[in-house]
């Protein structure tokens, strides 16, 4: 499957994948998660464990079980970590989340291992189980910077166990931190049903198939129906070039159906769009990998007007498609998008519009900043380098171990 | 053997160093401070990270002050050509003297943080070497721009010297005009996939 990769980024950077999985031979690598499908994790881990044991390192990935309890907790931990709420986590609701963990301990090997990476806070108390020589990892897929100071000391009860931890960026990282940090952009892997290329006739219709004219531009926001996605704004925006451009909107999202939020941000915004034609808001399954990449490859221009983000690696999808991106000077945003080559960051409703018809008015612009976005993931958001930086940090965990 | 070229190349990971920094006057204090490898990082990682894009700034301190609107030191950190340099303590001093001799005490506002990273990096030999010139083309067809960075750039730092190491093993084996054209090559203001044909061209005589 690896060569698979060679027409994307080179032969020559898959032989030095080679290399160093050389100096790792003979180790064992699990990763540990909360959830075999669904999420950004889940997604990178199905390519990212088949390639590692490719390349002849032996890796495996377990799911830690929980019921409902424990994992309406650790969602509690989650928001708490990425900022303090009306909600704080008690006493029992700890007890419980160790009483999973044991049970854990004792259904997942950890013992034959060298290398173990934890991903997210739900299975990081398995850290109890560490054995002398092991390197464990925590891997964080979220924004801790300005956590709730309770959810983060029972955090680092387990996180001083680890060897070393791993932040999409240093500003998600917080400043507490005492074991080594090593920064790791996620990735989007050229080979998933979200990225591949489509042929034209594909793209045309699915977006036909959804009533949307795939002669006329098309602004597009990729996003789960979310106020801090704002939606709204991207509308706003939209109405404002519209004075200027016949042009649609596009907003593709999802809510599942216990996001009772989600659906009121859906409801408000076919609201919103009621009487203009051009406006189409597309509630669709999550699965909808191949609709999502013919509405990126359709699109005349992306945007991504996040009022907060993560990381917000839809960015880099788009840009995968040669599509410039307009986004907010938010997150993960501004380490994707380089301001005026990629696309544009943005910081009002105003500018975004203002951005979005200088694109649309300069086609030459956005082969132009779409050709340098491209280029941009190709060497910074695929799931390659990624997976080089996962084998350099063990090879430097292990080695200092020596 | 003891005259063959070996081929190798570099990698690295980005390690998080705890520092930031608020203000110009921290970030100086930083600068005189920090790492070897938080300046490797920012200056010549860096320089390798956007090299393929037109950016106006390709080293993450000048695009900083640039953003904090310190437009004449970002223009002048970024004026800073790093292939010039062979001793990052050298380079550590030049860049707090421009900062100091430029930067006005007397405005003081907090800026958007920086962060100190460094890198971690790791020297890997590609398993081939080069005996003539020959086999020396046919190595450097098959090496990635990461090899091209190590040769052409931060092999430097490690032997202290101002000649790359593609330009000092052709001068050992009599080829010195081919020598002395890869060594004058302006591969800061290139990008490495332009800076790999002209080489070929140089070597292959076709330049």
């Amino acid at each position: 499957m690896i060569e698979k990769y060679i027409p994307y980024i080179g032969e020559e950077f898959i032989d030095e994948l080679f290399l160093i999985s050389r100096k790792l031979k003979g180790i064992k690598v699990l990763h540990v998660n909360s959830t075999k499908e669904g999420g950004g994790v889940a997604e990178i881990l199905n390519r990212l464990v088949p390639l590692m044991n490719e390349l002849g390192i032996e890796t495996d990935w377990q799911i830690i079980k929980g019921d409902r309890t424990f994992f309406n907790f650790t969602k509690k931990l989650h928001n708490l970590l990425h900022m303090p709420g009306k909600e704080e986590i008690n006493s029992d609701e700890i007890v419980y989340y160790l009483k999973i963990t044991y049970e854990n301990m004792n259904q997942i090997d950890t013992e034959n291992y060298d290398v173990i990476f934890i991903h997210d806070p739900q299975p990081m108390g398995l850290v109890i189980k560490k054995q002398p020589g092991q390197k464990w990892i925590w891997r964080c897929h979220i924004d801790t910077s300005t956590p709730d100071p309770k959810a983060w000391h029972f955090l680092e009860n387990f996180l001083n166990a680890y060897d070393a931890c791993i932040f999409h960026m240093p500003e998600f990282a917080y400043e507490g931190i005492t074991i080594p940090t090593y920064i790791i952009a996620p990735s989007i892997d050229p080979l998933h049903p979200k990225h591949i290329e489509l042929s034209q006739e594909e793209i045309i219709n699915t977006l036909t198939r959804f009533g949307i004219n795939p002669e006329k531009p098309i602004i597009l926001q990729v996003s789960r129906f979310d106020r801090l996605k704002d939606p709204f704004g991207v509308l706003k925006a939209y109405k404002l070039v519209k004075k200027k451009y016949d042009c649609q909107v596009v907003l593709v999202g999802a809510f599942a159906p216990d996001d009772p939020e989600g659906e009121q941000v859906y409801k408000e915004l076919l609201n919103f769009a009621t009487g203009d034609k051009d406006i189409f808001i597309l509630n669709l399954p999550p699965n909808s990998h191949k609709e999502i990449n013919a509405f990126q490859r359709g699109a005349t221009v992306v945007v991504q007007k996040s009022l907060k983000e993560g990381f917000g690696l839809v960015v880099s999808e788009a840009m995968w498609k040669a599509k410039p991106v307009i986004g907010s000077n938010v997150g993960g945003i501004k380490r994707q998008i380089v301001h005026g080559i990629t696309g544009y960051l943005v910081n009002s409703i105003e500018g975004t519009a203002v951005r979005i018809r200088y694109l649309l008015a300069n086609p030459e612009i956005r082969k132009t900043m779409g050709f340098h976005a491209k280029e941009r993931v190709r060497h910074r958001f695929l799931i390659i380098r990624h997976l080089r930086d996962y084998l350099l940090l063990i090879n430097r965990l292990l080695k200092n171990n020596d | 053997m003891g005259n063959s070229f070996i081929f190798k190349t570099e990698l690295w990971i980005s390690k998080y160093t705890g520092i930031k920094v608020y203000t110009i006057r921290d970030f100086i204090e930083a600068l005189k401070v920090i790492d070897k490898l938080s300046l490797f990082y920012h200056v010549y990682i860096n320089m390798f990270k956007y090299h393929d894009l037109p950016v106006h700034y390709s080293n993450s301190f000048a695009y900083w002050l640039y953003k904090n609107n310190y437009i004449l030191l970002a223009e002048k950190i970024s004026a800073i050509d790093p292939v010039d340099y062979y001793d990052l303590e050298d380079l550590r001093r030049d860049l707090v003297h421009i900062l100091e001799t430029n930067y006005d005490e007397k405005i003081k506002r907090e800026l958007t943080p920086f962060y100190f990273r460094k890198a971690e990096r790791q020297i890997l030999e590609l398993g081939y070497q080069a005996k003539d010139l020959k086999e020396f083309i046919e190595g450097f067809k098959n090496s990635s721009i990461n090899s091209l960075f190590y040769h052409l750039i931060t092999s430097k730092l490690e032997k202290k010297s101002l000649i790359n190491d593609y330009s000092e093993w052709l001068i050992s084996i009599g080829e010195a005009k081919k020598a002395e054209f890869i060594n004058k090559l302006d591969i800061y203001s290139d990008n490495l996939y332009d800076i790999k044909k002209k080489i070929l061209n140089i070597l292959e005589d076709k330049k």
